[in-house]
């Protein structure tokens, strides 16, 4: 039994596996692409951040 | 094929039958109608009949040697059959004499081709949920306070300045909050405390996080009085109201309050020795 074949009957075959696969996979797409495009965000802007230049005022309040 | 050398160009008349008589058949038309009435018409011809003449070959009054004659024709069925004419003479040709070859076209696998186009409907479905998830929840979260709101809801108390065994009662959001800064002794009486007979059974654990300090909105669960502090029959706070005493952990130990001072959500800040209430 070929890839194709098994694909179709384990995910496409039942409308409530289907259903559900897709329900299941926009949960975990959700969740991935807010993880990338935060990612992706905080490594263009690196440097320009708080949490990236808290150190430099943080430390120096205390050592003060 | 056969009628290819039989085939012939042929000017066609709008007329398709001729009469015997040589006059094109035309059924009916009325030479003798009226033109209708028509008030714009400027004297280009008055209403009646009609003021062209009919022509010699359909009919009427002729001048003979003999007199004068009157012919009128008569339309007279053919005597041959006739079939209606088209208006072509060449054969009909086949579009599509033979069904083209589709096999470059159709796919090898119908299989793999079906779990393909489940595949690209399912993925079409997936991000169409996942857009429909994302709508509704960032337009729920436009009805959600602010963060500038949320933060001028919080109060924020040194606890530095509040000697042990003291009371201290803020204000946080219109109402009283007491703060109790509780001895060993203290601790443990409310941990010591059969807890599980009382009206509103709750451990000391579960309403403090840490047990020196105890913390809890001062509104008296029985109509809303405030209790006063470091009085009552059980060494914590005494409602003047209604007579409800509570003990040392808070908790409603006598008289008509039906539950426990309320405790709010508070974090405590271990850098800075401070407690935020909201």
């Amino acid at each position: 039994m070929s890839f194709s074949t098994t694909l179709y009957n384990t995910f496409f075959r039942r409308n409530s596996m289907f259903v559900g696969t897709i329900f299941a996979g926009a949960f975990a797409f959700g969740i991935g692409f807010d993880v990338g495009v935060t990612s992706f965000f905080d490594r263009w802007n690196r440097g320009k951040q708080w949490q990236d230049i808290r150190h430099k005022y943080v430390e120096a309040a205390e050592e003060e | 094929m056969a009628f290819n050398g039989l085939k012939k160009a042929v000017t066609l008349t709008p007329c398709v039958r001729t009469l015997p008589s040589g006059v094109p058949a035309a059924p009916l038309l009325n030479l003798a109608v009226r033109a209708p009435a028509d008030p714009h018409a400027h004297g280009h011809g008055a209403s009646g009949p009609r003021s062209t003449p009919t022509p010699r070959w359909a009919g009427g009054v002729s001048r003979t040697s003999s007199g004068l004659a009157s012919k009128s024709y008569i339309t007279l069925t053919s005597t041959t059959p006739s079939t209606a004419r088209l208006l072509h003479t060449s054969v009909a040709v086949k579009d599509a004499p033979q069904v083209p070859d589709f096999s470059h076209y159709r796919a090898n696998d119908n299989d793999s081709n079906r779990a393909f186009s489940y595949f690209m409907v399912g993925t079409l479905g997936l991000i169409s949920a996942s857009a429909a998830k994302s709508t509704v929840a960032e337009f729920l979260k436009t009805m959600s306070a602010s963060a500038d709101v949320l933060a001028l809801a919080k109060v924020e108390i040194d606890l530095a300045t509040i000697p042990e065994g003291k009371n201290v009662i803020v204000k946080w959001r219109g109402k009283p909050v007491f703060i109790r800064h509780r001895t060993q002794e203290e601790i443990d009486e409310a941990r010591e405390t059969k807890w599980q007979s009382l009206r509103d059974p709750e451990s000391d654990e579960q309403r403090v996080k840490k047990p020196e300090w105890l913390i809890m909105l001062g509104v008296c669960t029985h109509l809303g009085c405030v209790p006063i502090g470091e009085s009552g029959d059980f060494g914590g706070w005494f409602c003047p109201c209604h007579g409800s005493h509570y003990d040392i952990s808070g908790r409603a130990r006598k008289g008509p309050a039906p539950l426990n001072l309320e405790i709010p959500a508070y974090e405590f800040n271990d850098a800075e020795g401070k407690v935020i209430i909201g």
